[in-house]
């Protein structure tokens, strides 16, 4: 049977026929020398997108047996997957067809009714040229695994495993710390806003034990992981004595929250282990354990100086969690001494959450005094400071409390490089999309949540453990199968030469070695089809299934010719 | 499991448009209530988005397409939910689908009906800015491209004259002056609330001058000016014609009044200090601030060359002691400056208003029975630190209306709230 291809000229409404001369096209496009020997099928309607121009689409391509489709209508980002929908009703493989923007590319930008009809030729001929070298592709179906494995035990990676382990999904929940809980379990409260003190998390870590369908891995590091999402096979290594555990998993979540930057590093901050000088998260410590912040000498401070940012310029970014708790340590140390004067040392406040601006009123109220600044100078307990306008002063205190900005947790690093993700330049994990899908990392399957992203407090971790866990439930789904990307790149094996150039470029880690044969090979279940290696290749052995570079000079030699 | 496997989605920004569409991804059916007549929210007012820049039509129209093309997804434009009753699981939903005159289906937005309407009114999808028709879009790239017909406003429809000058003009037949307000019910296993937030209203602080002064604009007002799609097609153009060579964008405006840090502005006001410098160079630019707010890693660095390149930042240990006036064709801004009263000579003035409870929000809380936080938004259970549920259970909250926060932070709620909803659904 001989190539039937059907041609279809959409008008718009006005919006092309009251600019292309449409009669014309279908004159010129039925006398095409180069088609005298294909049957070609031209039909002009109103609204191709309309229920009723589709019925006539599905119509046509069944009554004629077509065995190729070409559309000229408007953008494909507007309409293609209409069409692709009608052709899935019928015989014909929807790559089997293609789409030529009339619209857009030729109606709407040229005023001269010649000038645009002489192009909409030109780009209709390039169209059913293409088409002719298209290929039918076909879907696929794989079976997935549902399971996941959740890297970090803090609160952001126990809720997101409380909230995913179910009959139908195992959770697999590793940490390296021999307890569970991360940085939170080591506070003394939390804000006024979030309850004061810790049972929500006790009581959830409680829930974590009794949980049959999460098993729970402490002292344990990754060891390998190879696939894709929904088929990841993955080691794990335990810290103590080295044994190995292997286990399938579908996705993945990285919470291995946060550090905090070593005050040394900040040239203006000098003191030593006899100065009364602490960090935030030792104050915090020192309350959970003792309900009480003495001096080193056992004596009770009588003048505490609290120094917000420090190492902000050298992060190059605000924690955002740091004003908020240095407030609660000011309230813990006020409900603790009465008339202790306590002064914080601000550059900005950062007040991100509803509640803040008021806790942080209330403090102020109770005599916390609050000064601007626009730099200081630490030197054992006694600040210089300078405030907005320049002008310097110095005070003397007793204790010294003070921010430490939030960096990424130590291994991070070499974490990403094993799932094969991206950091951003401050070294936390980058978003696929910081906007629209800040909870995606660069690889498909694997998500980060809590402070492994950057710096979050409880309430951000919590909602981001429960946006991945929305994430993983409507993509993996128990029971459903996955269908990967259709139009993905493909190496031809007789022309590689092994340089592996498509290896570093592909950003989804879809290409491997064969090392028997010493040729790339693309997987097509993780290929996105961005065409990036094909590029790359510098020997032309990489093509992309859609995107062929037949299909492409054919199109392109109409509209250039 | 739940047999209902419906959602509701009231409000369609990109809170309300994200959390959709991963329902429909889980094989959920969505029926999603918007107020205006077009999906899409605040996000499409603005050109471009911190910290990055990023053009807003490119990240947001993606998703107000899939959206409508979406078969899993109801959406009803121009419409409100008027009764709920029921419990989580099973609630029961009435919705108001306002007449719009003009069929969805029919009509292919080709602008004809527009042209020819006689009645020219203030747009305030347009912040005012500009003016539209009683038959309008309300801005060029809307979604759906399908106009509405103000029915107080048409002459037709508000009975002063005959008027069908929009029917006539319709090549598609696509005006009905006959259609008229649906009433339709729905059964849903939950409900998310996506309704955003309004601007804090300038014109309550005499001192700014705002609503009397013409070169005083509030933030959105200025998102609109700059927009390629906006008023001047993206012109600086002031109110009295001219281009401005000195601007002043004061910061928190509303914050001590309301009572909280609104957290995004002082990135909108870095970005819209950024805007203007780089279409107008030589323009001088003051940001006149007490914090500077930057609530996400990205932040920082985008906030540090505004600060460098486009713009001078002020501070003010007392916003409050901030006075604009008239002087001339200009305007003076007064501030303290180490305790003495200093003034800068500008043209433009934007106010980084506060991010406000959007203002339907006492009706829309009693219609759903859940509470409200001292602020006016929507509470969350209280102590349940991170819950997005609301006080009513199967009722969730996501995005601006549960307090302000910027882009990724709406979304990232929107998808905890879903993960709230499966667990309804999934019981
Ligand atoms: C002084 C101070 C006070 C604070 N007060 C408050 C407050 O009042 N309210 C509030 O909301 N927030 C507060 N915070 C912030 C809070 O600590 C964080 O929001 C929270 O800890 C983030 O949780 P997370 O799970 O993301 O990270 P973490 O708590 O850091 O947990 C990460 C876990 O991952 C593990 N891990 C790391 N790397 C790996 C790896 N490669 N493999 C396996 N496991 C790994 C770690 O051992 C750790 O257990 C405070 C922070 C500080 C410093
Ligand atoms: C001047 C300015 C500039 C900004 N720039 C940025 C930026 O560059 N980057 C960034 O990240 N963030 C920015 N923001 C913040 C950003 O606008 C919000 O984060 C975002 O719009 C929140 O989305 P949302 O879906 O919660 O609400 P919205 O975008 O407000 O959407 C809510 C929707 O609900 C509808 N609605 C309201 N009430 C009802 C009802 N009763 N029934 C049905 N529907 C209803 C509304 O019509 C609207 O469509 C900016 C904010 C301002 C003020
Ligand atoms: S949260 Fe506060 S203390 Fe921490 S870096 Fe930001 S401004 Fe500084
Ligand atoms: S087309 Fe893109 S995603 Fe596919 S293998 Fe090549 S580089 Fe990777
Ligand atoms: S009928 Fe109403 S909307 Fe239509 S043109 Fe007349 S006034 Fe305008
Ligand atoms: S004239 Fe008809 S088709 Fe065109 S925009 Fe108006 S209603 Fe829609
Ligand atoms: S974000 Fe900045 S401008 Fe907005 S209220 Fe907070 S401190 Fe003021």
């Amino acid at each position: 049977m001989g190539d039937k291809i059907g041609i279809f000229l959409c008008e718009c409404g006005p919006n092309i026929a009251s600019k292309v001369d449409m009669d014309r096209i279908a004159a010129e496009i039925a006398g095409l020398k180069d088609f005298g020997d294909k049957e070609l099928v031209i039909r002009r309607h109103k609204l191709l997108c309309s229920n009723e121009g589709k019925k006539f689409l599905e119509d046509e391509i069944n009554s004629n047996e077509l065995t190729h489709m070409v559309c000229a209508a408007c953008s494909p980002r507007e309409h293609d997957s209409t069409f692709i929908g009608v052709c899935k009703k019928t015989k014909l493989n929807p790559y089997l067809y293609t789409m030529v923007n009339i619209r857009e590319q030729c109606a709407w930008v040229i005023p001269d009714k010649e000038q645009s009809t002489d192009k909409a030729v030109k780009y209709i001929h390039g169209g059913m040229n293409r088409v002719l070298y298209q290929e039918q592709l076909f879907e696929n179906q794989l079976d997935s695994n549902c399971d996941v494995l959740v890297i970090g035990a803090g609160i952001a990676g126990v809720q997101a495993s409380l909230n995913l382990a179910s009959k139908d999904r195992t959770v697999y929940l590793i940490e390296r710390a021999p307890e569970l809980g991360g940085k939170t379990t080591r506070l003394h409260g939390l804000l006024t806003e979030q309850g004061s003190n810790l049972n929500m998390i006790s009581q959830k870590l409680a829930k974590l034990k009794k949980n049959p369908n999460i098993k729970v891995f402490t002292s344990t590091k990754l060891e390998s992981i190879i696939g894709f999402q929904g088929n990841y096979e993955i080691v794990i290594r335990n810290l103590v004595n080295n044994d190995t555990t292997e286990f399938m998993a579908g996705a993945v979540i990285v919470a291995t929250g946060y550090e905090l930057l070593h005050a040394g590093e900040s040239a203006y901050m000098e003191f030593s282990d006899e100065h009364d000088v602490h960090c935030g998260l030792e104050i915090e410590a020192l309350m959970a354990q003792q309900k009480k912040v003495l001096k080193k000498n056992g004596k009770t401070p009588t003048s505490v100086g609290i120094i917000h940012c420090v190492g902000r310029e050298l992060s190059g970014y605000c924690s955002k969690i740091c004003c908020n708790y240095l407030i609660k340590i000011s309230s813990y140390i006020r409900a603790m001494y009465p008339d202790v004067p306590v002064v914080h040392y601000i550059r900005d406040l950062c007040l991100p959450t509803k509640d803040s601006q008021s806790f942080y009123k209330d403090v102020r109220e109770e005599g916390i005094e609050f000064k601007y600044i626009s730099g200081l100078n630490l030197k054992g307990e006694t600040v210089k400071y300078a405030d907005p306008y320049g002008t310097e002063g110095t005070d003397e205190h007793d204790m010294i409390i003070y921010a430490k900005s939030v960096i990424p947790a130590m291994g991070t690093k070499e974490l990403a490089q094993l799932l094969n993700i991206d950091l951003d330049e401050y070294g936390f994990i980058k978003e696929a999309h910081l906007k629209i899908n800040p909870i995606s990392s660069s690889n498909d399957g694997i998500f980060a949540v809590g402070a492994a992203h950057g710096p979050a407090n409880v309430a951000d971790s919590i909602i981001q453990a429960k946006a991945a866990v929305a994430k993983i439930s409507t993509q993996l789904i128990p029971g459903q199968k996955i269908v990967p990307e259709v139009k993905v790149s493909e190496v031809l094996e007789a022309y590689c030469t092994g340089c592996q150039t498509c290896l570093k470029v592909c950003k989804y880690g879809a290409i491997y070695f064969d090392d028997a044969k010493a040729v790339s090979v693309v997987n097509g279940a993780v290929c996105r089809g961005c065409g990036n290696c094909v590029g790359s290749c510098p020997s032309g052995s990489i093509r992309s299934r859609h995107f062929t570079n037949p299909q492409l000079f054919q199109e392109i030699k109409e509209a250039v010719r | 499991m739940s047999a209902n496997e419906n959602v509701m989605i009231i409000g369609s920004g990109v809170a309300g448009m994200e959390a959709a569409l991963m329902l429909s991804k889980a094989g959920k059916k969505v029926i999603l209530v918007e107020k205006l007549p077009i999906i899409g929210g605040k996000t499409i007012k603005n050109e471009e988005t911190f910290p990055n820049l990023d053009c807003s039509t490119c990240l947001v129209a993606p998703i107000q397409q899939s959206i409508l093309q979406n078969k899993d997804i109801q959406v009803l434009t121009y419409s409100s939910i008027e009764k709920v009753s029921g419990n989580r699981g099973d609630f029961k939903v009435s919705v108001r689908k306002k007449a719009r005159y003009v069929s969805l289906e029919l009509c292919l937005g080709c602008g004809m009906c527009y042209e020819v309407c006689p009645v020219v009114l203030k747009n305030e999808w347009e912040e005012n800015l500009a003016d539209k028709k009683a038959i309008y879009v309300p801005c060029s790239g809307s979604l759906p491209n399908v106009p509405v017909i103000d029915r107080e406003k048409c002459l037709n429809l508000n009975g002063t004259e005959e008027c069908t000058k929009c029917v006539e003009s319709c090549m598609f037949a696509a005006i009905d002056l006959k259609d008229t307000d649906q009433v339709l019910e729905f059964s849903v296993s939950g409900i998310i609330v996506a309704t955003g937030y309004d601007i804090y209203d300038a014109a309550e602080i005499d001192r700014l001058g705002y609503s009397k002064l013409d070169g005083v604009y509030t933030s959105l007002e200025f998102e609109r000016l700059f927009a390629s799609n906006g008023p001047t097609q993206g012109e600086l153009i002031l109110r009295n014609g001219k281009k401005p060579e000195s601007v002043a964008i004061i910061h928190c405006v509303g914050r001590e009044e309301s009572g909280y840090c609104s957290t995004v502005c002082c990135m909108s006001s870095s970005k819209h200090a950024h805007f203007i410098k780089h279409k107008l160079e030589n323009v001088r630019i003051f940001n006149l601030y007490s914090d500077i707010c930057l609530t996400d890693k990205n932040y920082q660095k985008f906030y540090d060359s505004v600060k460098s390149h486009d713009s001078e930042f002020i501070f003010q240990a007392d916003m409050n002691s901030i006075n604009i006036e008239e002087a001339g064709d200009k305007l003076n801004v007064k501030y303290l400056y180490k305790g003495k009263v200093e003034q800068i000579s500008t043209d433009m003035v934007i106010l980084a208003n506060s991010l406000v409870p959007p203002k339907n929000i006492v009706d829309l809380t009693e219609i759903l029975k859940i509470d409200r936080d001292k602020y006016g938004f929507i509470s969350v259970e209280p102590y349940e630190i991170g819950s997005v549920e609301t006080s009513r259970a199967g009722i969730f909250v996501a995005g601006c209306v549960e307090g302000p926060k910027d882009v990724q932070s709406s979304i990232l709620q929107a998808e905890a709230a879903v993960a709230g909803i499966l667990a309804v659904i999934n019981e």
